[in-house]
């Protein structure tokens, strides 16, 4: 196990290695730049070279790279251009926040679509599942700032009981209760739309396996339906609903661009339509690298918890991996 | 040159109207007339002057204290006036600096109260040399005196160009700068150059705090970025910025004006989303909003305690043309016929844009000059009125003859041309689209192309390699002097005359314009490029406009004089030092 491990780990990081060099090929392949953003456009020529060679953009671009992997293993993510702000001052904040508003979501919604989709495998096509049948439908095929809209208009402007957007009131900066009250509409938003899949894919991994032999075998021998569903067959059901949620793990931080524009979330879907707008490299880089390394992360994680849940797959010498 | 600037903040704005236009519905309205709430111009002039909006019953005086919280829809970039070159830092610029000098309503340089300077500047009988006196009770806000030194600093900053300042073609007719004494500065001009009295219309950096900073360094210095290390001179200070979230500004404790703001704090929220920031007005979250989106105007309107101030800003709307034959497929530019040109400004229906797409919050326009302003030659300058048989008959006249497929042809080219935009921008989009039904109507082809904004800007309007572009010019300076846009003396790259267009005869009124001082004879010229100009059309003006201002009128109060002036480029904020807050 700790040397499939390392192994996993060695690898992830040649894929994390691989995608800085691609990602920053690419950006910078996009025509326009960061100078074009902020310099007047009366500005003479030789000014404006001037000015790309303060920020060091007349260089070669792999020279770049090399500058700004040079820096991110010191641990410096850069500067913005046009304000020359640590990337990292910018960058932390709206992560944690975007964390906050997507943990949030994502927990609710497991909590809620888990047990619901097993039970719905158990009566299928009963009242209870009709019900999360109709709702997946809508959290599939709303939009979510549509929906949105929907519910700021009810709760905050008709009724007047949610705050509209934001995190805090203006005056309650950082105040735990005033974040929960904020939380709770865009929450619904994000909820709904993971809900949707969840319910869907547990209550399909669970028909599977009630489906198969060593459940009839089970149920042949005389346990108790409720054994029967939690022993045998939640464990086996598990394993595609973790590859699904490893899979989703980077939603964490990439976020909801729409959602958090729509309720001013200050995330960092929002943060990175911004700086893609004005090209600011290093923050769209370095918000790259948060979402591969989640991604990396959310795969290994998967990985580890087939082998907790299933006793059949190991990892390592010898060991073959059967799933 | 001047400084002016394409429009790109409106660009970010508009990738949120695209998805709000996306789900509001979009009624034809025949809508309501932009002068909704004329009231006399305090300050009588002979130019018809904005109107004052809606203002406070008088009954009750200002009061000190509260809070007036501001949406905006992008976060600032520096506060730093050396390198301020976005709306929202000069929003900030604002409140939190003291300027050289401002303007008054009618965009005349005065002295005010928070100026630094004690009163006009003395301009030498030669018209080359400007002696300036500044207040002797000047402070910065760690109590140092605003002296001739933070002046002479900040004008010899920004004309280094090691500096990379963007207002640097402003200050490059200067020949010296002295220092008189600690009150006093003289100014000598290499030439005369009428329009450089607007760039003494200048915040001051404080040279106690910047003047060891190497020039190459300015722009990372934290100076304007860190609150912390932002010595301010206005009436409130630069306390705290949330990046992406708010700024804060509060009262300056050690403003030295005889005026003293009455608000206590301010606050400058952004938003990402302009739906959500129209709702935020109305839930009453935030007191003003500066940019409105057109779809909301009828909404706001209705809600009771807010005025929406529908006048339009300093910014104007074109298409331009390109002369240069290389930039077309088949390297014939079609645009070189003067009749052409004025066929295409009849066959566009410039009035039916600012009633259906601008909502009424906009004005014709027929030369490069604010409808209104001093240089606004009124009658003078052609208007093309909206007739497709004139225009039809125009081309005819110019050799235009139709080809198999109705497209008019004229020695074996065909008149089709791509009309390009920023993609994402709603409003040209959708004028775009207009343009090329209203052109389609009289023979002419356009195929409308939306580019990223940056990419655009690099690759086609900085080159000048494009066959007609939408694009709009904001008048920040309110100077009429437009030179390095429309003379031939200012190609690509160095200029931004990026259609190609000589006009010799124009050429030379640019420069008469800015030799001459004497006020009624700049008038004169001014008003005889624009008659020109309208006539030759190196563009077809086509609206001034501007997003509309929304103020919660029941909190948000102010005297007449001091109502917000959209004709001004931070108008919005106009004499907000003597506004208050009503507390309820």
């Amino acid at each position: 196990m700790t040397e499939y491990l390392i192994r996993r780990v060695l690898q992830s990081v040649l894929v994390l290695f691989l995608i800085t060099i691609l990602t920053f090929a690419l950006i910078h392949a996009a025509p326009g730049g960061p100078t074009q953003v902020f310099l007047a456009p009366g500005l003479s020529p030789e000014a404006a070279q001037i000015q790309a060679h303060n920020l060091g953009l007349d260089q070669k671009v792999y020279i770049q790279y090399l500058k700004w992997i040079g820096g991110l293993l010191q641990g410096d993510l850069g500067h913005t251009f046009k304000n020359h702000i640590p990337v990292g001052d910018i960058l932390w904040p709206t992560v944690k926040n975007t964390m906050i508003l997507m943990a949030a979501a994502w927990l609710l919604s497991l909590i809620i679509a888990i047990p619901w989709g097993i039970y719905n495998s158990t009566k299928e096509y009963g009242f209870s599942d009709q019900t999360s049948n109709f709702i997946s439908y809508l959290g599939f095929a709303m939009p979510t700032f549509w929906f949105g809209i929907i519910l700021q208009q009810t709760f905050a402007m008709k009724l007047d009981i949610l705050p509209l957007s934001d995190m805090y009131d203006m005056d309650k900066q950082g105040d735990i209760g005033n974040l929960m009250l904020h939380l709770v509409l865009p929450v619904t938003v994000l909820s709904l739309g993971f809900l949707a899949g969840y319910v869907k894919y547990s209550r399909a991994s669970m028909l599977e396996v009630l489906n198969q032999d060593y459940i009839r075998t089970a149920r042949a021998k005389g346990l108790k339906e409720r054994k029967v569903v939690f022993r045998h067959a939640l464990r086996n059901a598990l394993i595609p609903i973790i590859t699904i949620l490893g899979i989703d793990l980077p939603i964490l931080v990439g976020g909801a661009a729409l959602t958090e524009s729509v309720f001013n979330w200050p995330g960092m879907g929002r943060l990175f339509v911004e700086m893609a707008v004005s090209r600011e490299y290093s923050v769209l880089m370095s918000i790259t690298l948060v979402v591969s390394v989640l991604v990396v992360i959310g795969n290994l994680v998967a990985d580890i918890l087939y082998a907790v849940v299933d006793p059949r797959v190991q990892y390592g010498r010898g060991g073959g991996s059967a799933a | 040159m001047r400084k002016n600037k394409w429009v790109s903040s409106f660009t970010v704005f508009a990738l949120a109207a695209v998805l709000i236009a996306g789900c509001s519905n979009n009624k034809p309205s025949d809508s309501a007339s932009p002068s909704e709430s004329p009231s006399a111009s305090p300050t009588a002039s002979a130019s018809e002057s904005p109107s004052a909006p809606p203002s406070s019953s008088p009954s009750e005086g200002p009061k000190d204290g509260g809070t007036m919280t501001i949406s905006t829809f992008s976060d600032i970039v520096s506060v730093n006036p050396i390198f301020i070159n976005d709306t929202a830092s000069g929003d900030i610029d604002a409140l939190v600096f003291a300027k050289l000098y401002d303007l008054d309503r009618n965009a005349n340089l005065v002295a005010e109260p928070w100026s630094i300077a004690a009163e006009l500047p003395n301009i030498s009988d030669d018209n080359k040399t400007y002696t300036i006196k500044l207040k002797n009770t000047a402070k910065w806000s760690d109590g140092q005196p605003i002296t001739a030194d933070d002046v002479i600093f900040t004008f010899d900053t920004v004309r280094n160009p090691d500096v990379g300042a963007p207002g640097i073609s402003q200050y490059d007719k200067i020949e010296a700068i002295n220092k008189i004494d600690d009150q006093t500065i003289e100014i000598k001009l290499k030439q005369v150059y009428a329009p450089f009295q607007f760039s003494l219309f200048a915040s001051i950096t404080p040279a106690h705090i910047l003047k060891d900073v190497p020039a190459k360094d300015l722009k990372t210095h934290p100076f304007g970025v860190d609150p912390a290390k932002t010595v301010t001179s206005g009436p409130w200070m630069f306390s705290e910025w949330k990046q992406g979230q708010h700024i804060t500004l509060n009262k300056n404790p050690n403003y030295w004006g005889e005026k003293k703001p009455h608000i206590d704090t301010i606050i400058y929220k952004i938003y990402a989303d302009q739906n959500t920031e129209v709702q935020a007005l109305m839930k009453g979250d935030v007191d003003m909003t500066q940019a409105v989106p057109l779809t909301q105007i009828e909404p706001l309107k209705a809600k009771e305690g807010i005025e929406v101030i529908l006048e339009p800003g300093p910014t104007y709307e074109y298409i331009q043309f390109n002369f240069k034959d290389e930039n077309f497929p088949d390297k014939y530019s079609p645009f070189k016929g003067q009749k052409t040109r004025q066929a295409i400004a009849h066959a566009v229906n410039r009035q039916g844009m600012v009633d259906n797409v601008l909502k009424g919050s906009g004005g014709l326009m027929n030369t490069p000059f604010l409808p209104g302003s001093w240089a606004d030659p009124g009658d003078k300058a052609t208007n093309y009125t909206y007739d497709a048989e004139k225009a039809k008959a125009l081309l005819a006249e110019d050799g235009w003859k139709p080809g198999k497929d109705g497209i008019l042809e004229k020695d074996g080219h065909r008149f089709s041309f791509e009309l390009q935009y920023n993609s994402g921008n709603s409003r040209r989009e959708q004028v775009a689209a207009i343009i090329q039904q209203n052109l389609k109507d009289v023979g002419i082809e356009v195929n409308p192309k939306g580019i990223d904004f940056a990419t655009w800007i690099d690759q086609n309007i900085t080159p000048g390699k494009f066959p007609a572009i939408l694009l709009a010019w904001s008048l920040s300076n309110p100077d009429p002097d437009a030179e390095s846009i429309f003379s031939s003396k200012y190609f690509p790259p160095a200029g931004q005359n990026g259609g190609w267009y000589v006009n010799k005869e124009i050429d030379e009124l640019w420069v008469k314009g800015q030799l001459t001082v004497d006020q009624a004879a700049r008038t004169e010229i001014y008003h005889e490029i624009g008659a020109k100009i309208s006539v030759d059309l190196p563009y077809v003006f086509l609206y001034q406009y501007g997003l509309p201002q929304a103020v919660n009128t029941s909190k948000i109060k102010w005297a007449e004089e001091d109502a917000p002036e959209s004709s001004l480029a931070y108008g919005y904020l106009f004499h907000a030092i003597n506004w208050w807050v009503e507390s309820k």
